[in-house]
Parts: C-alpha cells; sequence; structure tokens
C-alpha cells in the first residue's frame, strides 16, 4: 500500500463518517512492516516478521465522542468501523472541549526520517546485524554473557485526515536494536546492563558500539564491594538519568496530570522547578531521534517546545483537548497509536548538555558514587523514589576506585532537580529523550 | 466476521509445503471495547476490532513466525513463504536448534466455547457505557473523603481458527469481561485508594453475579474511607492469614513463574526440585484452563494454540513438585507431556508459555477456625500488584491488614507489603480453608506479550513478613 493511498482512505472514512451526520471526524491510519530478530541466552533465538494496518475514526457528534478502530482497511470494514463509532457518541456524555484542530500552519516534511534501501531490507539482514551484536559483545571478553536483544526494522506509513481540512502523510524508516546482559567470572557475576540505540538510515546502523558499551560497563562493574552508609554525591549515567528522573518529568509536564491535579508542577508556570543548570525541551524535529516525526495524532506539525528554562518553568504540553481547557494552543504533543484516541505525551526530551566532561564532574567530588543504572519505584505524582544502585562505582577524592554492591538510595524526584551541581557535555540519544550524566549533591547513601 | 476463512482455506494454505516443515496457521479475529470513567467524565471510549493471520514454522530446527492482516489468498501464502525464510535465516546463525515437538495423545478437533450468561454482543454499548457512569458516580457519593474514583469496563472477544501439520484443527470462541472501581480518598495530607472488581471467562451476568456494579462501588468506597481512619503496621515477621486473592497472587508471581519450563530452561532455582519436597504437605497448587470449585475464572482456555487441551496441571500435589509448564517444544526436551500452555495474546503474537488459573486446592479448615487459633497475627486481605524476583523471593501489597488477637480480628490496618521466599511461606502453611475463590481475574500478565490469567485458593495461614507501605 502507498503513501497516498492510506490517505485516501482516510479521506474515504472522514466522509463516510460525515455522512452519516458526525460534526466532526478525524482518521488516523498506520501500516507498517516489520522484522525482528531476537537474542536469547548467547544465541539468536526466532526470527519475525509482521505486515501491520490499521485505521481509527473519532467522531465528534454535538460534541459528543465516538472512537473506534479496525486494521482492515476495506470499504466494508471502515463502514462497520464507522457505524460504531457513531454508536458510542450517540450515548456519550457531552463534552465543550471536544474539538478537532481547525487546518494549521504548514507541515514541514523532516528529512532524513525516511531511507529507501530500507524497504527492502530483509529479515535476514535483521538477522546478520542480531548475530554481528553478539559476536561483538562475546569477542571482547568470554566473560560477557548475553542474556537477550534484538534487531528490528519497521518501514513504516501513516495519514491524517480531518474534517476541518487537516490532511498530511508520511512515510518513515526505523532500526531499532537492544543488547541486555552481564558479565561473569566464576562466582562473580556482575550487574545486568543494557544498551539500546536507534536510528532512521541504514548506513547510521551501529551495532559494534552497543555490544562493546555492554561489555565495558559489565566488566568493570566485576568484584563489586559493599559500602557503608554515607551522604555524598552521585552522577547519573544518561541512562540512570532516564530510570530515575525521566519519568517523573515526563508526568508532570503533561496537561493532562496537571489538569487531573495530579502533577507537582502546577502553578509553578513562570517559577523556579530546578537547579538554573537544567534546560529542557521536546524536540520531535531531530531527525537523529526514533520519535521524530513530521506531525502529531491529531495533525499537528511538530515543533519544538521548550519545557524548563535554566531552571524555569516555561510550558506544559498539550495536545487539542487539554489545549482547549486551559484556552491556550496545542504544542503538537497528541501521541498514540491509531488504536486509541489521542492522549497526550512528549515526543523526544532533550535535556541541553552542560560545559564539562564527565571527568571534571568525577574530579569535583569528593565522595560519591556513578551510577550506570537505577533499579527500584518511582512514583512520578509525588517524586518519592527509592531503589537499588547498579553498576555503581565508588569515588572518593575526585577518582572512581572501585565498583560497588547492594547500595541503596532514596529520595525525591523535585528535590534532586534542585540539587543539580553539573551536568556533562556529552550527552546519549534514547528512543525518547537525549540525555547527558547529571551530577546531583546530598544523597544518603544507604550501604552496610 | 472471519475474514471469509475457515478451516479448509487454513488447511489447504499450509498443506502444499514438504512434509519435514511443521506449520502452524492461526486467524484470530479480536473485538475489545473499552470503557473508562474518572471523576464524573469519560476518560477513555474505544471500540476495536483487530483481525489476522499467523504462520509459525519450524524448518530445520529453527523458528519463524509472520503475521498479516490482510486475508486475501496471495497475502496469506506470501505470510507463509516468510514464516519459512525467517526460520531458514536464522538456520545457519543459530546454535541451539529446537530437537522436536512433542504430538499430543488426542489430536484436537472440533470447536470450543465458553459458558456464557449473558452475551456481551447482545449488551448495547450504552448499558456498559451508563453502567461504568453509575459506578463511578456511585462511588463518589458516600462520602465527602472520597475525592476521586475511577471505574473501568472492558471486554475481550476473540474467534480463532487454529490448523497445524500434525493435523489439530480446531476453533475457539472466547469471551473475558472485566470490571474495575478505584477510589481515592484523602483527608489532610493523607490519601489512601482501595479498588474492587472482577474479571471473568463467561458474559455479563457472570461478571455480576456476586454484585453489581454499584455494590463494587460502596465496597470499594467504604474499604478507602475505613482505611483512612487506620493505623499503619510495624514490619514484622509474624503468623499471616492470606486471603484467596492473596494466595493466588503468590501462586502465579512466586510459585508459576519458576516452573515455567522456558524458565526452569534459562536456570531457575526448582530446576532440579521434580519430586522434591518444596512447600508443606498441605499444599497442593495446580494450573488449569479450567475453572473448577468455581466458574468463569479468567484464565480460563479450553484448549491452548498448539492444540493441546489445556486442563489440570498438578505443580505441587501435597508439598511435592510433581511437575512443569510445558509446551510441545519443552515437553519433548523434557521427556513429558505438553500441559497447553502454549498461548498469543494477539493474532500478531506467537505462543509462549503462559499460565492460565493457577491455585491452591482447599483444605479442612474452617474460616473461623483459622481465626481462633491465630494467638497473634494479621489477616491480610486485597492484592495489588508486586514482584517476585528469580530466586523465589517475593514482595507484594494488600490493600487491607486486620490485625488478629487471641483469636479474634481486633482491628484494620492500612495496606503493607508481604515478603518473604515463596518455598519458605508454602512450607510454613498450617492451616488451609475450606473455602474457595478466584481473585485476581482482573490483572494481566505480562511475558513480552500479555495473557489473561487468573488465581486463587482458600484462605491459608502461614508466616511472612509484614512491612509498612509506608
Amino acid at each position: 500500500m502507498n503513501h497516498s493511498m492510506l490517505g485516501g482512505i482516510c479521506e474515504y472514512a472522514v466522509k463516510e463518517a460525515e455522512k452519516s451526520g458526525a460534526t466532526e471526524a478525524e482518521a488516523y491510519a498506520m501500516t507498517n512492516l516489520e522484522s525482528e530478530v531476537l537474542i536469547e541466552n548467547n544465541d539468536i533465538k526466532q526470527a519475525k516478521a509482521h505486515t501491520i494496518a490499521g485505521l481509527g475514526i473519532r467522531v465528534f457528534v454535538n460534541r459528543r465522542l465516538g472512537f473506534s478502530y479496525a486494521n482492515t482497511l476495506t470499504e466494508e470494514s471502515i463502514k462497520r468501523s464507522v457505524i460504531r463509532a457513531m454508536k458510542v457518541a450517540s450515548v456519550c456524555p457531552e463534552d465543550k472541549f471536544n474539538v478537532l484542530p481547525i487546518s494549521p500552519n504548514k507541515v514541514i516534511q523532516r528529512p532524513k526520517l525516511f531511507d529507501n534501501s530500507a524497504e527492502s531490507f530483509t529479515v535476514t539482514e535483521c538477522t546478520n546485524l542480531a548475530s554481528l551484536m553478539l559476536k561483538a559483545a562475546k569477542s571482547i571478553d568470554n566473560r560477557v554473557s548475553v542474556d537477550s536483544g534484538n534487531f528490528t526494522n519497521s518501514f513504516m506509513n501513516h495519514s491524517i485526515y480531518n474534517s476541518n481540512g487537516i490532511c498530511h502523510s508520511e512515510k518513515i524508516t526505523s532500526f531499532f536494536w537492544s543488547i541486555l546482559g552481564m558479565a561473569i567470572d566464576g562466582e562473580d557475576v556482575s550487574s545486568f546492563d543494557i544498551q539500546t540505540d536507534g536510528c532512521h538510515m541504514l548506513a547510521d546502523v551501529n551495532v559494534s558500539t552497543s555490544a562493546e558499551s555492554l561489555a565495558k560497563n559489565t566488566l568493570k562493574s566485576l568484584g563489586a564491594k559493599k559500602i557503608n552508609s554515607f551522604n555524598g554525591d552521585m552522577i547519573l549515567s544518561p541512562s540512570a538519568v532516564s530510570e530515575l528522573l525521566l519519568e517523573t518529568i515526563i508526568h508532570s509536564i503533561n496537561s493532562d496530570s496537571v489538569q487531573k491535579k495530579a502533577s507537582k508542577f502546577q502553578e509553578k508556570i513562570g517559577k523556579i522547578v530546578s537547579s538554573n543548570l537544567l534546560t529542557i525541551e521536546d524536540d520531535p524535529t531531530d531527525s537523529r531521534s526514533l520519535a521524530a516525526a513530521s506531525f502529531d495524532r491529531e495533525g499537528i506539525p511538530h515543533c519544538r517546545t521548550k519545557i524548563i528554562d535554566s531552571g524555569v518553568l516555561k510550558s506544559f504540553l498539550y495536545n487539542t483537548y487539554t489545549a482547549a481547557k486551559d484556552q491556550v494552543e496545542s504544542t503538537g504533543n497528541a501521541a498514540g497509536g491509531p488504536s486509541t484516541p489521542p492522549v497526550v505525551s512528549s515526543t523526544n526530551l532533550v535535556i541541553k548538555p552542560g560545559s564539562s566532561d564527565l571527568g571534571t564532574l568525577v574530579s569535583e567530588i569528593n565522595r560519591g558514587i556513578v551510577l550506570n543504572r537505577f533499579s527500584g519505584n518511582v512514583n512520578p505524582i509525588s517524586g518519592e523514589f527509592s531503589g537499588v544502585v547498579k553498576g555503581g562505582h565508588y569515588i572518593l577524592n575526585g577518582e572512581i576506585t572501585f565498583p560497588v554492591r547492594e547500595v541503596m538510595i532514596a529520595g525525591n524526584v523535585f528535590d534532586a532537580l534542585k540539587n543539580i551541581t553539573g551536568i556533562s557535555r556529552q550527552r546519549k540519544f534514547f528512543s525518547d529523550s537525549v540525555l547527558p550524566h547529571i551530577r546531583i549533591e546530598n544523597i544518603a547513601f544507604i550501604g552496610q | 466476521m472471519n475474514g471469509g476463512l475457515s478451516i479448509e482455506n487454513l488447511r489447504t494454505l499450509i498443506r502444499k509445503y514438504p512434509e519435514d516443515y511443521y506449520l502452524e496457521a492461526r486467524f484470530q479475529s479480536r473485538v475489545l471495547n473499552e470503557v473508562t470513567f474518572s471523576n464524573g467524565e469519560l476518560e477513555k471510549i474505544s471500540t476495536i476490532e483487530n483481525s489476522g493471520v499467523s504462520v509459525r514454522s519450524l524448518v530445520e530446527g529453527c523458528w519463524g513466525f509472520s503475521s498479516v492482516y490482510n486475508t486475501s489468498n496471495d497475502k496469506l501464502e506470501n505470510c507463509v513463504d516468510t514464516a519459512i525464510s525467517t526460520a531458514k535465516a536464522l538456520s545457519t546463525i543459530k546454535k541451539d536448534k529446537v530437537r522436536g515437538l512433542k504430538t499430543p495423545h488426542r489430536i484436537t478437533r472440533g470447536v470450543f466455547e465458553p459458558d456464557v450468561k449473558g452475551r456481551l454482543q447482545d449488551i448495547g454499548i450504552d448499558t456498559k457505557i451508563n453502567t461504568t457512569k453509575e459506578a463511578e458516580r456511585e462511588a463518589r457519593s458516600h462520602s465527602k473523603y472520597i475525592k476521586s474514583a475511577y471505574s473501568s469496563y472492558l471486554e475481550i472477544l476473540d474467534h480463532k481458527i487454529i490448523v497445524n501439520s500434525d493435523g489439530a484443527e480446531f476453533e475457539t470462541f472466547d469471551s473475558k469481561p472485566e470490571f474495575t472501581i478505584t477510589c481515592i480518598a484523602n483527608s489532610g495530607g493523607d490519601s489512601i485508594t482501595a479498588s474492587e472488581g472482577r474479571g471473568v471467562t463467561g458474559g455479563w451476568n457472570d461478571l455480576f453475579q456476586f454484585y453489581d456494579h454499584l455494590e463494587y462501588a460502596r465496597i470499594s468506597s467504604e474499604r478507602a474511607i475505613k482505611l483512612l481512619e487506620a493505623k499503619h503496621v510495624l514490619g514484622e515477621k509474624s503468623t499471616v492469614i492470606l486471603d484467596p486473592g492473596m494466595v493466588g497472587l503468590i501462586s502465579h508471581e512466586a510459585i508459576g513463574h519458576m516452573v515455567e519450563a522456558d524458565f526452569v530452561l534459562s536456570g531457575s532455582i526448582v530446576k532440579d526440585k521434580l519430586d522434591s519436597m518444596v512447600a508443606s504437605e498441605k499444599i497442593t497448587l495446580v494450573d488449569s484452563g479450567r475453572s473448577p470449585y468455581s466458574g468463569g475464572a479468567a484464565g480460563s482456555l479450553a484448549v491452548d494454540d498448539e492444540g493441546v487441551i489445556a486442563g489440570d496441571t498438578v505443580l505441587i500435589e501435597n508439598g511435592k513438585l510433581k511437575s512443569f509448564l510445558h509446551n510441545r517444544e519443552t515437553a519433548f526436551l523434557f521427556d513429558t507431556e505438553p500441559t497447553g500452555n502454549a498461548r498469543a495474546f494477539e493474532y500478531t503474537d506467537e505462543p509462549i508459555i503462559r499460565m492460565r488459573n493457577t491455585f491452591i486446592k482447599p483444605g479442612n479448615d474452617k474460616f473461623e477456625d483459622i481465626i481462633k487459633e491465630t494467638k497473634y497475627g494479621y489477616l491480610v486481605k486485597g492484592p495489588r500488584n508486586g514482584q517476585a524476583d528469580a530466586n523465589g523471593e517475593f514482595m507484594f501489597g494488600a490493600q487491607e491488614l486486620h490485625l488478629i488477637e487471641g483469636g479474634e480480628i481486633k482491628g484494620l490496618k492500612r495496606g503493607a507489603t508481604i515478603s518473604g521466599n515463596a518455598f519458605e511461606v508454602l512450607k510454613s502453611v498450617d492451616m488451609v480453608g475450606n473455602d474457595f475463590s478466584y481473585g485476581i481475574g482482573t490483572g494481566y500478565c505480562g511475558k513480552f506479550q500479555v495473557a489473561k490469567v487468573d488465581g486463587g485458593g482458600p484462605h491459608l495461614r502461614c508466616t511472612a513478613t509484614v512491612g509498612s507501605l509506608g
């Protein structure tokens, strides 16, 4: 199925809904060709290939919502789906904020999201790359054990059409891989490490770097020792930033959480919410991010949104519904697939790089721990966290000394954001974020 | 709605390939409807129709898998070819090849349907929306302390047609509705969450067999209000009496996962424990595709996606570990019978080893006697989420605790975590109730893909660590 055909199917669905009496209607459809190879227990496990499609139709009948989804894109199936959506709308309560976006500014087609050569990429090539990644990890040191991993490629088409004149389509290719494992030296088993990466262009695929990082991180955490409890500084690796801080930030800047009074950032726009070292924006326009796309789930052009500027909260993220409630413009953060009505979500959360090297961040610490990963619970509403340091290394007098084990930390994400004392220049790209190393002071480490 | 496909179509589709290829074609059509209300507003509504065909192949010792939504003839043939080529792509690279598949005693044929009272297809979407809306309103109407409530109705209706190279040819129909209501009570800066609900295999009347939607709302809100006045417990190792839901949660999370044969192969702590005592001799633990003792358990299925009849699998019998949970591949490796646990959630998922209804069989003790004979301890009710580690250590949340002193239930305490090592806790069991119910049917089990499961049992008395949720 090609590009314009999918847009045509969306248009057909919207016209059907209007014929059936919908005041407003929107169709969002997607097709996806996906190949995946799975790694398990130091071996290739399984290969899969899927051809997936789906169309979600959203109707408003006098501000009453109806929604239906079908994954067969025949006229008959779409007609049935429209009838179901209309039936739902006839019995749902009215909500004055139920509106569709009107035809907005021009969508700028983002470059470098589609690679022609990826269209003909086969499961054999996925297998070869998964195998290459596995071999790369094992060849560095035979103590490295790969527990699981995958290599996936997808060729996705998505289209949106609504009764207010929005009509966009785009093709996106992506490659995604992950590798999870540990180092085993006799009785000594290191902490787990996981590396994930991805890109849109075949030329940017680089599985060896992920394998090397896994090997490096797991090998250096062999021989971990217990330590006594102390108060000091911590440096979070980009993965640890993701595990410890990201969920709470994403939750708190979501207009839906704010409107439900479940965000600590409620009524904090224009106020200081973190150290002035921290600047964050949501950026779906950067083609290096797997989340990059030209428009959101409602067809609003994607754009950069400044969220925190030098510690000051600037904006929440909105879709059309939550924006109508707050009487502001959508920030283009309508999210979700075709099978559910649009929700609100960040796309690619980017923390601005700092001015220090990781080495400098370490050298300025008297006593502390650098975390590779954090494993525990974080309550995104209150920000309370508690959990275990994984792949941690003890820092004494400005130098990394030895790996540690069984060290716990507990605290509050919102306090931690205020206690940031350093951000690294180097950053890591994740599928939903770009994150540096972050140094935070005044952490209680609970050891033996 | 089956895209015009029949057993005959799928049989023809896989027949023309070499005989030493194992092929399994599955058509699955799903209808999923969901309604959620929160604080008087419609939070979510969606109706979903999802259908397609997947083909799994075992060729040259490697598994291949492919799925397609379009069920025209050429697309289906293409799907089989892809399933075969994905398997072949691995054959020169994969080290540990699949050695074979155990063929079940009986080749499965026929049509399987659950008992349903009140077909979900016959209940209008307006009834489902109103029920959810009314329950949410009812939950908030009881007390000014209930500041927010959340109610959710979800139903999954499946139709599958499965044909494989070993001659299995069958159709299954499934119907699994669930209803949950959650209340948040606030007073000062203090906040308590309580929820109640049910998930079943069956129809509308089965779902509301014991309580109607308003009653669930009342139970949930009353629990939240009472808990708001209750105090926290102190952390201690103590005698605890677990309610059937907690027993179900431990059976599933802490024991069940450990005995899944794929997990056993990757080094589960029970791998060398068959025929050893792993629990008190009062414990008989079963995973079943049926719903014995009490009908309509949410994890029920008649036959699994590899065509194996899903009966009772006794995992622990009078304290002794008797069996693992197998698919046909692991049954071949362990030289035993497949247990009917190979399940796939969506048509795009391949069957993997999953539990069904996991429970402990009832014993002889009356609930009143269990309480009467407990000098000091806690009655632990209402399972929440929890975690179990690969070594059997678990930590589960409970919604409410009741202090027991001198053989009497004294007072309500706030929810707490119950932790311990599953096998040690099961060894400490000294009283097993003669009652029975299922209690985790609103939950889903995640393992690469989700599955609808259930679990339960009688009340059990044992020793575990009670820790404050803080």
